[in-house]
């Protein structure tokens, strides 16, 4: 029983990870870029949520397209100016420390307007929750994961479906031939950091009601995310929920069973076996061919 | 095995998941000689030599330098008894010198005695880079680049280079230069296999030509004999405008 | 001609003279500033041993704080278990030898599958070996990491604790410079930086690329854990958060990349501007410490991606190109687009 209660706690918790790890895998697939700046597009989600919340008294679900619309912006002008000089002018790795700065700058500022404490946001049905048998479900868990679910299908399909999600695979697979035939592929790059950035936001809001967050908390969603597309695979929404649902059970079987303080230490375990077993993830690289 | 062949290839084969990039590839190349290596754009020349030096193991077969199984074994091991080459891609160091490019392969490659200094130079004359010596290669024309790959392979000593399209992207002034060269480091001793797209270029050095076609050898011989070939003139240049 | 002549002369006269003052300086200057410096010979230790392997071979750790931890508690489970909380004088010899051959062991067993992993994926390898080795730290209980653990006093002579740890870390810090630059002028620091360049070419030519990068990063992990155990010295009291500490593998990657990346000079050069900005001009901006660390990191990318001695040496000498420059990127293309038509 207590297993199963585990497993269920753990799939729920894994939709939250898979939301929040979708644009990092997604920009990570077609940029090629590790964006450490990540986490904080899921902190700053969050307290655009809590802010609606204790504002406008909006729920933080209903709030989802706001948050969108504001990390949409905000992504692309990033990605159009300091990423993409970043990347111009020096390494991989290097864009891999720019992104870190920018993360510091942000967390900074987040400590600076919202304090370092911890927040949560507590709707009214936060403290409603169902039976099953000897099963316990939470009423916001269901709701998160519910949210998060049709969040990652309406990213498929417009991945597969509108032709500018065919342009950014089409980007993904081959930036040179798809500039030749007439995409901007900067600007693809630019949209495509700023969906990323949108979802980010988007599950920022869930994990607003679902887990306490501060500013320090980005960095764990950061790592989350990296260690979800290494589980799933790079690029895909199907590879980030696959990830996302591992990594969730992972988590909760490793607190019931070796001891809440192992969490990490396990998910860092599997982490790196996995990178020397299979670097390119469970379900192998959706976009581009393996090089 | 008689002394005079440095390399012996049989039934090289290599799958890459579906793929047959090579199948059943026999090879014996003359020790002291020029060898050709022909083939249209993705007939597995460079696989061939990725799979001799070891970057790839092979699907099935065995290939021997010297009487000695190589097959299996790394690079690394590859270049110390004495194969090198220079990759179809110029891969220079490029925040390194012309001079600090060409002297790693001096401090490494071949096993045995030699002075660093007198190596690099001789290997910086030959290829006529000598007057570069102190630029960045990432500084380097495409012409002085290809130079740059090759003297650094001779800069191994090896026995046998391995030479994957050294002329490409170059004129016809510097092809006949780059010709030039290796014949030059064939006269040192150095066995050299060179896969060209340059027919005349291939032709008037090779004493032997190697033709492959989709992963299967189709021709073998001199190079008066393979340009008379009919499957050769069928699937090779028929591909592409005959000079 | 290599304009080198006159380089290793002046480095050697600028270095003794450096030394010389060094040893001068705690006899003027106030506690505040030794502990400065102390802090500046550790950090500009720290990045000469990441250079290493970060600089030398371009594997960049983002974790090698982990090897503080290790060299830290190390020392400190030596000095209580087996020197009955003894470690002073030679004793501390051999705790903080302890300290540097463990953090070297645990690299060893490391190196063989973590160096299989290359660029990004080996930097978030060692970013989460550097978590796991923290968490077990101080999850598990008899290393103690949680509750925290003390060492005794380094020395039992009559002197200053920070005057002692200062000279400590001058003595490791030289010693760490001189490792590093005999590694750069050998043929193993030419087969590192050929890895670094490009490892696949790198074993055409030779270079037992496997074997340099793990050597590499033993010595490394050696020299950070040797640093860590006198750090953890320094402080007598410590808990995991103080030597598992992220900051510490950023600011060695940092003060590589503002000095310049695979130099001798750049990382001590930028651990003196890093320390110096931090602990002494920004000492008093506690709120917004992280701002500004960060900010720097970005400008450095953008501006300098070489650092202050690719800077000055691209001021230095402007020869222009006696041929038109070609990337291999742009040669690539003009083969793309010219294919030979034989
Ligand atoms: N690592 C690999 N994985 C999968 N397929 C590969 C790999 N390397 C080469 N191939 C395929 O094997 C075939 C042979 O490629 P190869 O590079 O050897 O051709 P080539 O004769 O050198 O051509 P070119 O004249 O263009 O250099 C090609 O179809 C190529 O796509
Ligand atoms: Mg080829």
């Amino acid at each position: 029983m207590v297993a199963l209660q585990t497993l269920i706690d753990g799939l729920i918790l894994g939709g939250v990870f898979s939301l929040a790890a979708v644009g990092f895998s997604l920009i990570f697939g077609v940029l090629g870029i590790v964006n450490l700046t990540h986490g904080i597009f899921v902190v700053a989600g969050a307290y655009i949520a809590l802010l609606l919340w204790s504002g406008l008294g909006l729920d933080p679900l209903v709030g989802i397209p706001v948050i969108m619309v504001v990390l949409f912006a905000t992504g692309y002008v990033y990605q159009r100016t300091i990423i993409q000089w970043a990347t111009e002018r020096a390494t991989v790795v290097a864009s891999l420390l720019v992104t870190f700065g920018v993360a510091l700058v942000m967390r900074n500022i987040l400590q600076l307007i919202f304090s370092s404490d911890i927040r949560s946001i507590s709707p009214s049905y936060s403290f409603v929750s169902f039976s099953l048998g000897d099963l316990r479900i939470d009423a916001v868990r269901v709701a998160g994961l519910t949210t998060s679910l049709v969040l990652l299908t309406v990213l498929t399909l417009f991945l597969s479906r509108t032709s500018f999600g065919r342009m950014i695979r089409a980007t993904a697979q081959q930036p040179l031939a798809a500039g030749l035939s007439g995409i901007n592929v900067p600007h693809v790059y630019g949209l495509t950091f700023a969906l990323g950035a949108a979802f980010a936001g988007a599950s920022g809001a869930v994990i607003g009601i679902v887990a306490p967050f501060s500013p320090a908390t980005e960095a764990i969603w950061t790592l989350n995310a990296f260690v979800v597309v290494v589980l799933g695979g790079v690029g895909s929404p199907a590879g980030a929920l696959l990830g996302g649902l591992l990594l969730g059970v992972i988590n909760t079987m490793t607190a019931q069973y070796i001891g809440p303080s192992f969490t990490n230490a396990t998910m860092f375990l599997v982490l790196v076996l996995m990178l020397l077993v299979r670097p390119q993830g469970l379900m192998g690289n959706a976009f581009g061919e393996s090089r | 095995m008689d002394s005079d062949t440095i390399l012996r290839g049989r039934g090289v084969s290599k799958q890459f998941r579906g793929l047959r990039a090579l199948s059943d590839i026999e090879f014996d190349i003359p020790r002291g000689s020029i060898c050709g290596l022909i083939g249209p754009n993705g007939a597995g020349k460079s696989t061939l030599f990725n799979l001799i030096t070891g970057y790839y193991p092979l699907t099935s077969g065995t290939i021997e330098f010297n009487g000695a199984r190589i097959d299996g074994l790394a690079t690394t091991r590859i270049s110390r008894i004495g194969i090198g080459r220079a990759f179809q891609i110029a891969k220079p160091f490029p925040d390194m010198t012309v001079y600090e490019n060409v002297r790693v392969g001096a401090l490494f490659g071949r096993e045995g005695q030699r002075d660093v200094k007198e190596v690099v130079e001789q290997a910086m004359n030959l290829m006529g880079l000598s007057h570069l010596a102190q630029r960045k290669a990432s500084s380097l024309t495409v012409g002085s680049l290809r130079k740059l790959e090759v003297a650094r392979a001779v800069a191994t000593r090896p026995e046998l280079l391995l030479a994957d399209e050294p002329c490409a992207g170059l004129n016809g002034t510097e092809t006949a230069e780059m010709i030039e060269c290796l014949r030059r480091v064939r006269d040192q001793g150095t066995t050299v296999w060179l896969v060209e797209h340059d027919m005349r270029a291939v032709m008037s050095i090779s004493e032997r030509v190697f033709v492959i076609d989709a992963g299967t050898k189709i021709a073998e011989g001199a190079p008066d004999v393979i340009v008379n070939d009919p499957r050769v003139i069928a699937a090779y240049l028929g591909a592409e405008p005959v000079a | 001609m290599r304009p080198l002549s006159l380089k290793p002369l002046l480095a050697l006269v600028v270095g003794v003279a450096a030394v010389a003052v060094f040893t001068g300086l705690p006899a003027i200057l106030p506690p505040f500033y030794i502990r400065v410096l102390q802090v500046f010979f550790f950090s500009a230790g720290l990045a000469l041993s990441w250079g290493l392997l970060g600089g030398f071979a371009g594997y960049w750790s983002f974790g090698h704080t982990a090897f503080i931890g290790i060299g830290g508690f190390t020392a400190a489970l030596v000095s209580s278990h087996l020197l009955g909380g003894g470690g002073t004088g030679w004793g501390m010899v051999v705790t903080v030898g302890a300290g540097g051959l463990v953090a070297a062991l645990f690299a060893l067993v490391l190196a063989y599958p973590l160096l299989r992993l290359r660029g990004i994926y080996f930097a978030i390898a060692m970013l989460g070996v550097g978590e796991v080795f923290s968490e077990l730290s101080s999850s598990i209980d008899w290393i103690g990491g949680g509750l925290g653990l003390t060492l005794p006093a380094g020395t039992d002579l009559d002197i200053a604790p920070e005057v002692f740890y200062y000279y400590v870390f001058l003595v490791l810090m030289v010693a760490i410079l001189l490792i590093s630059a005999a590694t750069k002028l050998s043929r193993f620091g030419y087969g590192l930086m050929s890895i670094r360049e490009d490892e696949d070419t790198a074993r055409m030519l030779g270079v037992p690329t496997e074997r340099y990068k793990i050597q590499a990063f033993v010595l490394s992990a050696f020299l950070v854990g040797t640093l860590g155990a006198v750090y953890a010295y320094s402080l007598g009291y410590f808990s995991t958060p103080s030597l598992f500490r992220v900051d510490f593998s950023l600011n060695m990657i940092v003060h590589n990349m503002i000095g310049g990346i695979g130099t001798i000079a750049g990382p001590v050069i930028g651990a003196a501007i890093m320390v110096f900005l931090t602990n002494v001009v920004l000492g008093s901006f506690l709120s917004v410490h992280l701002l500004l660390t960060g900010a720097l990191v970005v400008l450095i990318v953008l501006l300098a991606p070489t650092g202050l001695l690719g800077l000055a040496a691209r001021l230095w000498q402007r020869d222009p190109p006696e041929e038109e420059p070609t990337s291999p990127t742009r040669e690539r293309e003009r083969r793309l687009t010219n294919e030979p038509a034989e």
